[in-house]
This record gives C-alpha cells, structure tokens and sequence, in this order.
C-alpha cells in the first residue's frame, strides 16, 4: 500500500504519527518525560533491577538465537555495521539512572575512544576556546596562524609514530568523489538545519546498510524467525514468573534489548513522523518502510512484555493471544492494577503499529489485502469458524506455518491500537489525538466520534474479559469485524452514501445518524451488530471450554486485522461516496452553467432574486435527486455552490481595470457611481498608460543595469582574487562561446563555410594535367645546352688512329668474330690471350717504344676490349641482370661451362672496365639477387606465410565485420 | 544595507575562494537569477534580487537578515565565514573532508578534526586549503582549514589536527543568538 497524502484513511494515521511527536526532545534524545516516578520510568522502559550488556547479550544471543526476542534478531544487522553501539543507544539509556551504572560497560569502547580523543585533544590544547567566537575581532585567519604555531609546537612530537596510523586508514578520494551511501533523505543534504530528526552518521550509515538488506529478509526471515523466538521468550518469561514474581532480575537481561529496540522504535516513529510532516509523501513512505522492520519487532516485543510480569490490561487480548494467559494470569492479576506500560508510550506504539500495518500491507502481502476484505466481508461469521479450525492445527504443528501466524500476529496491531487509544492509560494521549483529529480531519464529519467509540469498545472488552478473560473478550469483536464489512458493503454498493465510518459508529451509537442516505442503513446493522456480539460474550462462555487458547489468539489476531481492514474499506468507500457526491455536486451545476448564458446580458436591477429563480427550475429535479441520495449536507452546499455561482460572476476580473491605467478607469468608474451610461471599458484606457509603463520600465531597467553593474564589478573582483586560476577563465561566460566558436563544425549547408571546403574538385583536374605534363616533360630528353659541349681533341683521333693503325691486324678477327656470338668469345680470349695478352701487353711496348708505348699500349689495350666486349659480351651481361631470373640463369648455365674452358688466364683477357667476363662478383650479386636453386625453400616458406597472413587478414575481417554487424 | 566596496568584495572573495576556488563564479553569475552581495550590520548576505527588493520596504534598522548571511567583517576589516554559508559553500566545494561518526559530535561541539577521526579526503589537497567537512553520510557538518595536506595526512599521528575548525553546523545551536 502506497502513502497517499489525499487519502483520509492515511491521513489519519499521518496524525497519530504527529501525535507522537508531540515532544521533539524524545525524538532528538530518545528521552521521554517523565518524574523518577515508578510509572513514568516504566514508561520509559525502565524496569527494575536490570544489570545486563546488551552487546554481550547480542552475541550471546547471535549464538543461541534462542533467547532472541524478535527485536534483537535484528541487530545483527546493525551491530557488525557498526563499530561501536549506537549512540542513540547510550543517550536512550542515559536517562534511567540504574542503567547509566552500566553505561561503560555497554559502550565501553566507544565512550573509551570519545574520551580519549576530548582528553587528548585538550591535552595537546587543542580544545577550541572559540565559543565566544561571533564578537570577538580575531580573525579567524589569525586564529589558524596560532592554532598552526602551536601545532608546530607540538607537531614534532607526534610525528613520531606511523605505525599507529596505520591502524586508523582513512580514504583518499579524487576531487569528483560521490560517497556511495546513499542520501537518506534528502531533507537533510539539502538542508541540514530544518531536520531535527537526523542525529548522526551512526543511524544513517547503519539504516543504509541495513536498508537493502532488510527489505529482502524482512518478510522472509523475519516472519520464519519470530514464531520460534516469540514462543521461547514467552516460555522463558512463564519460568521468570514462577521463579521470581514481579521483579524478575534475570529476565531483565533478555528483555534489556528489546526495551532498546523499542525505544529506538519511538526514536523512529518520532523521526519519522517529523519528517513525514514535513516532507513530501514518498519520503513519508520511504519512511514508513525503514521503519517495518521495527514496528514489527516491536509488536512481539509487545507480546513478550505482556506476557511477562509487566501488566497491560490493554493488551491482555494480545497477550491472550501467545497462549501465555494460563501462566502470566498470576501475574497480571496484581499487575492489573498499574496501567504502565511496559515498553513505553503508548502513542509511541500506536504509531509504530499504524506503520507497521501499513508496511506489511504494502509489502508483505498487497494481494492478499486487497483481496480480503471482500472475502471476509462475504463469507461472514461462518467461514471465522472455518478459518479458525483450519488454523488450528496449524497452530499446533507451530513451526511448519509460520507465515500465517506472523501475519496475524502483525495484524494485530492496529486492532490493538485502537484498543489502546481508548485504553485508560492512554487517556491523556487520546485526548490529544482528538483535537488535533478534529483541526485536521475537518472534512471528516465525525472524527470524535470515532475516539469514544473506541474507548467504549475496550471498556467493553474489558468488561467482557472480568467475565472471560481472553477468549470472551476475542469473541465479543469477531462477529463485529465479521458483520462489518457486510455493512460497509451494503452501504458502498446500495447507495453510495458519504458515511462509512458508521462501522465504529454504529457499534456504539446506533442512534446516532450518519449522513445522507446512511441514515438508513446504519441503524440496522448497528443493532444487529450489538445483538450478535451480546450474543457472542454469552456464546463464548460456552466455546470458551473448547476453544484451546492458541486458537482464540488466532481468532484475536484475525478479527484486528479484519477491524483495520475493514475500517480502511470503510474510509475508501466513504471517500468514494464523497466523490459520487461531489459529481452529482458537479452535475448539478453544470446543469446550471447553461443557464447563465441565457441570461440576459444587459443588467437588471435587483437580478440576484430574478437570476436566483431563473436557476431554480433547472435546478430542481437535480436537487430533488441529490437529496435523495445525500440528505441534508447537500442542501447546505447546494446553497453555497449556488450562491457562489453568482458569486463568481459578480467578481470577475474586469480586463479593463487591470493595470496602473486600470487603476485610473477604475478610479473615474468609482467617481460616476454605478451608472450604466457611464461604463468604463477598455475604450477608455489612456494612451498615456504606456508612456507610464516605460517609465515603470525605464526604473526596472535602470535598477537591473545597477545590479549588472556591480555584478560586473564582482566579476572584476573576482578575477583580480582569482587571477591565475581565472584569470583565463575569468569570462566564463564568454569564453566557452568563444571557444565554442573557434572550434568550427563544418555545416556544408552553410554557404559561409565554402570557404573550409577543399577545392579538391578543381586540383585533381589540375594535377592531372599537371601530371601529364610532368611527365611528358620528365620524358622529354633534358635540353643540353649547346654552349657547353666536350670538344673532342684531335689528339684523341690521332690516338686512335694510331690504334687503329696497330690494333687493326689483330681487331679484324673479333670483328669478324662478332657474327659468330659465343665461339667467337670463347675463342677470341683464348687465341689472344694464351699467348699473346700478357706478353702482347709487353709487345705493344715492346713494338712501340719505351714507357710512353707502355702507357699507350695500356690504354689501347683496354679500350680495344672494351669495344670487342661492347659488342660481345656487353648485352649479355646486361642482360643477365636486367632480365629475367630464368633467362639470366639460363644463360648463366650456358655460359659458365665456357668460362671453365677457358680457365683462369681468360679472366684478364675478358676484362672489360672494372669487370672481367663472368666475373665471380657478377655472380656473387645475381646469388645475392636470386638465390637459384634454394629458391623453393623460401619459396615455400613465403607461400606458407602468404598463406597464414591471408588467414590472418581475413579473420580480422571477419572479426571488424562482426564487431560492427551488432551495433 | 549597501553594496560591498570592492575592497570588501576582494577580501570576501578571497575568503569564499579557498573553499570552493573558481566555483566562486557560479555564486556571483548565477543562470537563475540576479544574486548579489549586500552589506548589512557588518554581515554580507547574499540576496537575490527578488528579495532585495521586497527588502527594500523595510528601513535598515529594523532589518534584522536578507537572504543568506555569508559572513561578517570584523572590525579590522577582515571577513570571517558563518556557518550560515555552507549550504553555498558545500555544493561547490573542491576540497572535502569526510569525518568518521566518532567525530562527528567532536567537530560539532566546535573541535578540529584529528587524524583519528579523518574518514576520507580528497587528494591533493594541500597544507591550509579551505575543507568543507562532510560526515560519512554525506551530510555537510562544517567547514574548516587543513592543516596538514593529504601526503601528510598519511603519515601523520593519529592524535594530530588535520582540519582546523572554521565553522560547522552546531553553531545553530551555539550561537544561535548571533547568527543571522
């Protein structure tokens, strides 16, 4: 079930929760009022003689789970959470003056740790003496320079130890940290000073924690959990009452924690009602559901209390409901008389009830909610007993069903809460809550109706219970919650009526009419209902004997949570019927919107009485209508609505006086009277209106350009005090834009961007013509200038002829030879060379004299070659190079057995330049180019490695293709 | 009720600057509105001009508070923070200081923040940097002056101040009769 503020029905527990916070100091202290007085420390939670821990009774009961009351079970939560016992704890505990014997022991860590830092730090006079801080004139810089002096001071002793640090780490976080707790409520984030709720770190970071978790476990576990728990602590409690009568030392133990819990559930209920009152509904929701878990506890904490030696004749029918009554009569029976409660307030537990309620409908079991009221409604007293006899063997087999016993057992609550409210010791609270019901539920007709109700049913209860203590009392409200539905029935479905909370009304005063059409139907199922539940108390005499007491607990709890629910049928039908009425309301008047338009439009004195009798024919057969079905308050609001019809049409704005020239209109309309001839309209309007309003415009602005002004004059400032940082920065405003303008987006559509395009359509053009040309021009032969030229010399023609004179008788052959190709090479070296070469070279010498014929010979010998080899062997060499592997080996094979014929000596013979024929380094290099035969290694390898890096490739492809296909 | 002098806006810039730097810009150039610094009982408050107007009705005498009151200017002329200016200062802060819940009640009853009690700090933070304290829930609690930076932070004794008290939130309380 979600909080909705519109809702009356959630209103209405809305209230209860303000009404606990009737005291702001409980909620900031977990302090509650209240003299040394027995009673009011019982209040409190305060009972006698208890010396316990509750973090060893924490521990002690992690391990037992035995003793685990509910309430502590949830600490586990909060416990390892946190590293020292809540503070709200301590501060609860402070008040009670047996306990604060305890205090360090229980939180002896923690007040150890919070001492040691006071001690020290006033030790290293570090304590402020900065509480007369607001006058005095030291500035605060001054203050940090002596505080830093001082510091120095001391510093160089505390510097010492970085082991002891290590021990306490602390975070280092980037300068865009986001804590990952998340905000509890943003009340306090956004403003801390308006919420009085929030204490410390310790409750939010333990709610965070605990928050998630909880919500997952609470249903589930909790509802597992608590039965074992409840009944072993009940147990436990009957063995403290025979033992030890009403001061029950040892017990204290165990219920020490739960006193706790129960406190910190006011603590909650208070901070949550604060809030709830301020803030927004989803907050008031959010709220409620972290509180769930608590109210829940506390609800067994209620029980097991009752069960014990503490007495609360108000709760006798929960209690009753343990099935603990046979044990823990003995007890109350005295106890009957103190009306303390046990835990603590009671408006405090109302609260935590109502929410609890809300929150296991909302979380626990929407459907069923939804659901049930109906079925229950229909099925009617009969299908209780069914219900009950199924529930019966469950009870017995306990363990097995929890769920629906925890369910019960947390319906309970409101049952009896309402129970409470009219209890005696609540008398004070209830008369609280009703003023305050009455100022906020103003549309509800009968809130105080309601509070007696209540009262007078416990009174009856009560009165019940000294015949039949549990089961009579259980039984006396079954049959009403059973029939009351019924009634809510009949009445939301026969006539819609706006009275539902007649339930409670008609149970004590049938008399008394509701209103509308309610009338008539209350009376009746009012009767019926006090007949039957007469009929019952006598009834349950005789059931009594049967009815085992498990099972009249089960049908306690069952007809509580039938009461709420029915009591929240009623309130939605009752809202329901109130917007049945406010559309026939609606109807109606609009029925009479036509009418006005016929009205004339001229004005008639003395028209309200013509209008008004104009309105009323149309009026009435919807009048006659609606009084039929509501009765009486319609008549008066029809009279109102009516009249506010007029109303509305007599203070219409009139356009025309609106404004400062409205005014002046205004003011000559005022001068003529009401005289229809003199009707101011906006014809009248001055033009000077406008010269007025520039004026009126003309000092905004000048008051807008001061503040600009000294806005820019701050900015100045501002920059001068932040000059390197903003000194750049400094025109925020400015420079963004500026920047973002440098950084231009290309937008083609944009004719002024042209300008960023690249002509790339035009240079490709050029550079293709440019290319060709280049080309062509690269092509062409570079023009030789013909001023530079190499003259040859005669002497070179003299030179040759003279070779030509001495090499013609033995060039003749090679050119000759030169036909013949290969046989001419081969056998061209060879017949020069064997004989004649080296002695030729000689002999040149030796035919022309001395070394001058030397130097000659040398040089006619080589260029001589150098022709024949020109001819000869020159293209191939060159061809061997240039040309194909194949070919060039080919030839390379043809040639080389020839050079093996011709062995060493030819290789000075076929010397041409630097190179001899067939030369080695020749070879070396065509090796170096092509390897030959061990070609098909690499060639293999190189296929291979093609092979892997096409695979390579192509899964790459594969892979990008793949990478791109899903987005 | 006046405008500041520059000298007065210099030195309560410089102030305001050492807790939240630059940000100091989106104070005085606010998107939503005209804001502006009035000078007022020796306290600056930061008003926006909605509000200066409508105070404008009211004579300086009876005036008792407009707007956020940042701060006020002791006699010698130099400005000091109230707490007052948190809600300003917090979201902008650059340099933060988280204290573990032990030390929370420390600080709000006015002490320095300890060693023992530093829960998280954004780094590089350096020596006398302006802090906003925050409590591990996120909840602005104050401010404050480091007095050690975060290197030395590390190394330093657990019973060593690493943030100077300025100001924090239990002064509501405090000093509620100063605070405006």
């Amino acid at each position: 079930m979600k909080y909705d503020p519109s809702k009356y029905c959630h209103n209405l527990k809305k209230i209860a929760e303000d009404v606990t916070h009737a005291t702001p100091v409980s909620s900031l202290t977990w302090e509650l009022e209240g003299g040394d007085d027995p009673m009011s420390k019982k209040r409190r939670g305060d009972f006698c003689a208890v010396h316990s821990t509750p973090q060893k009774k924490i521990k002690g009961q992690k391990n037992q789970a035995s003793a685990a009351s509910p309430a502590v079970r949830a600490r586990p939560h909060m416990v390892p959470g946190s590293l020292h016992p809540t503070q709200q704890e301590v501060a609860r505990e402070a008040p009670c003056e047996r306990i604060t014997a305890q205090l360090p022991r229980v939180s002896a860590s923690h007040s150890q740790k919070l001492n040691n830092v006071f001690v020290q730090t006033s030790g290293m006079g570090t304590t402020r003496h900065r509480n007369h801080r607001s006058d005095d004139d030291t500035d605060s810089e001054e203050e940090i320079r002596l505080l830093i002096a001082r510091e120095e001071s001391l510093g160089k002793t505390t510097w010492s130890s970085v082991g002891d640090s290590a021990n306490e780490p602390f975070e280092v976080v980037g300068g865009d940290f986001r804590s990952g707790v998340p905000k509890l409520c943003s009340v306090t984030a956004a403003g801390m000073g308006n919420d009085c709720d929030y204490d410390s770190g310790d409750t939010d970071e333990i709610i965070a924690a605990k928050k998630k978790t909880d919500k997952v476990k609470n249903s589930a576990e909790f509802s597992q959990m608590e039965k074992p728990a409840h009944k072993k602590t009940s147990a436990k409690n009957r063995k403290n009452c025979e033992l030890s009568g009403n001061c029950v030392k040892a017990q204290k133990r165990k219920t020490n924690p739960e006193r706790a819990i129960g406190a910190r559930v006011t603590a909650q209920c208070a901070g949550s009602a604060s809030e709830s009152a301020e803030s927004a509904g989803d907050e008031e929701y959010d709220a409620m559901m972290r509180n769930c878990l608590r109210v829940q506890l506390t609800l067994a904490d209620l029980e097991q209390l009752a069960g014990s030696n503490l007495q609360v004749p108000e709760e006798d029918p929960e209690s009753g409901g343990d099935g603990q009554e046979t044990t823990t009569k003995c007890d109350r029976t005295p106890g009957g008389l103190h009306r303390a409660r046990p835990c603590i307030c009671p408006e405090d537990i109302v609260a935590a009830l109502l929410e609890g309620e809300e929150n296991t409908c909302g979380k626990q079991k929407p459907k069923e909610d939804s659901i049930k009221p109906k079925f229950q409604a229909f099925k009617g007293v009969g299908s209780l007993y069914g219900k009950e006899s199924i529930k019966k063997p469950l009870k017995e087999s306990v363990a097995s069903d929890n769920i629906n016993e925890d369910q019960d057992s947390l319906k309970v609550g409101p049952g009896s809460m309402s129970m409470e409210k009219g209890s005696p010791p609540a008398n004070g609270s209830s008369s609280k809550l009703t003023p305050l019901q009455r100022t906020k539920k103003a549309n509800n007709p009968n809130p105080n109706q309601t509070q007696p109700q209540k009262r007078h049913s416990t009174f009856q209860s009560q009165d019940h219970k000294m015949v039949s203590p549990s089961s009579s009392e259980d039984r006396s409200r079954n049959p009403v919650s059973s029939l009351l539905p019924l009634k809510d029935k009949s009445l939301s479905l026969g006539a819609k009526t706006p009275k539902v909370g007649v339930d409670e009304d008609c149970h004590h005063r049938t008399g008394e009419t509701g209103e509308g059409s309610g009338q008539s139907s209350s009376p009746m199922p009012g009767k019926a209902l006090e007949g039957s539940s007469r009929r019952d108390t006598q009834g349950s005499n005789t059931n009594f004997p049967l009815s085992v007491n498990s099972w009249s607990d089960v049908r306690a709890k069952e007809k509580h949570a039938e009461d709420n629910q029915k009591r929240l049928a009623a309130l939605e039908a009752k809202q329901k019927a109130k917007e049945v009425r406010k559309k026939l309301v609606h109807n109606a008047l609009a029925d009479l919107d036509g009418h006005p338009e016929d009205k004339p439009t001229h004005i008639i004195f003395g028209s309200d009485s013509e209008t008004e009798e104009q309105s009323h024919p149309g009026e009435e057969p919807m009048k006659e209508s609606v009084n039929r079905a509501s009765g009486r308050l319609f008549d008066s609001s029809e009279d109102e609505e009516s009249g506010s019809e007029d109303d509305s049409h007599r203070f219409t704005i009139k356009p025309q006086f609106e404004g400062r020239a409205g005014q002046k209109l205004l003011d000559l309309q005022s001068h003529f009277g009401t005289d229809d001839r003199f009707r101011m309209d906006s014809r009248f309007l001055e033009s000077d209106s406008e010269e007025e309003q520039e004026e009126v415009n003309d000092e905004k602005t000048a008051e807008e350009e001061e503040l600009a002004a000294e806005k820019l004059k701050a900015l100045d400032v501002m920059q001068s005090v932040l000059h390197t940082t903003v000194g750049n920065s400094a025109h925020k405003g400015s420079l963004p834009a500026k920047k973002f303008r440098d950084v231009i987006h290309y937008d083609p559509t944009r004719h002024d961007h042209a300008t960023y395009e690249r002509k790339s359509d035009d240079k490709p053009k050029e550079s293709k013509a440019k290319r060709r040309k280049k080309r062509e021009e690269a092509e062409k032969l570079p023009e030789v200038s013909k001023e530079m030229y190499y003259s040859v010399a005669a002497d070179l023609k003299e030179i040759f002829q003279t070779t030509k004179v001495t090499s013609e008788t033995t060039d003749d052959t090679p050119s000759s030879e030169n036909h013949d190709g290969e046989k001419v090479d081969i056998h061209h070296p060879a017949t020069p060379t064997t004989g004649a070469e080296e002695p030729g070279g000689f002999t040149f010498s030796f035919f022309d004299s001395d070394a001058k014929e030397e130097k000659e010979d040398a040089y006619r010998a080589e260029p001589v070659k150098t022709g024949k080899v020109v001819w000869q062997g020159a293209p191939r060499f060159q061809d061997s190079s240039s040309e194909e592997e194949d070919v060039a080996e080919e030839e390379t094979e043809g040639r080389k057995p020839s050079p093996r014929e011709a062995s060493l000596p030819e290789k000075e013979t076929t010397r041409f330049f630097f190179f001899s024929k067939n030369d080695e380094r020749l070879h070396v290099g065509s090796d170096l180019f092509w390897r030959g035969v061990g070609n098909n290694i690499s060639r293999n390898s190189w296929e291979a490695r093609t092979n892997s890096l096409r695979m390579d490739c192509r899964k790459k492809h594969k892979d990008a293709k793949r990478r791109v296909k899903p987005k | 009720m006046r405008p500041l002098t520059e000298e007065e806006t210099r030195v309560m810039f410089e102030k305001i600057a050492k807790y939240i730097g630059e940000n100091l810009q989106l104070l005085v150039d606010r998107p939503d509105g005209a804001y502006c610094f009035r000078l007022h009982n020796d306290r600056v408050y930061y008003v926006s001009e909605k509000i200066l107007k409508l105070a404008a009705n009211i004579s300086g005498d009876k005036l008792v508070s407009l707007g956020t009151c940042f701060g006020k200017f002791t006699k010698t002329h130099k400005f000091r923070l109230h707490i007052t200016a948190l809600d300003y200062l917090a979201p902008y802060a650059k340099y933060k200081v988280w204290i573990k819940p032990g030390a929370e009640q420390s600080f709000l009853y006015g002490n320095h923040v300890l060693k023992s009690g530093l829960g998280r700090i954004t780094e590089n933070t350096c020596q006398y940097q302006g802090v906003v304290v925050y409590s591990m829930a996120d909840v602005p609690l104050g401010f404050g002056v480091a007095a050690k930076s975060t290197q030395d932070c590390r190394k330093v004794d657990p019973m060593a101040i690493v943030v100077f008290h300025q100001a924090d939130i239990g002064e509501y309380v405090r000093h509620e009769e100063t605070l405006t």
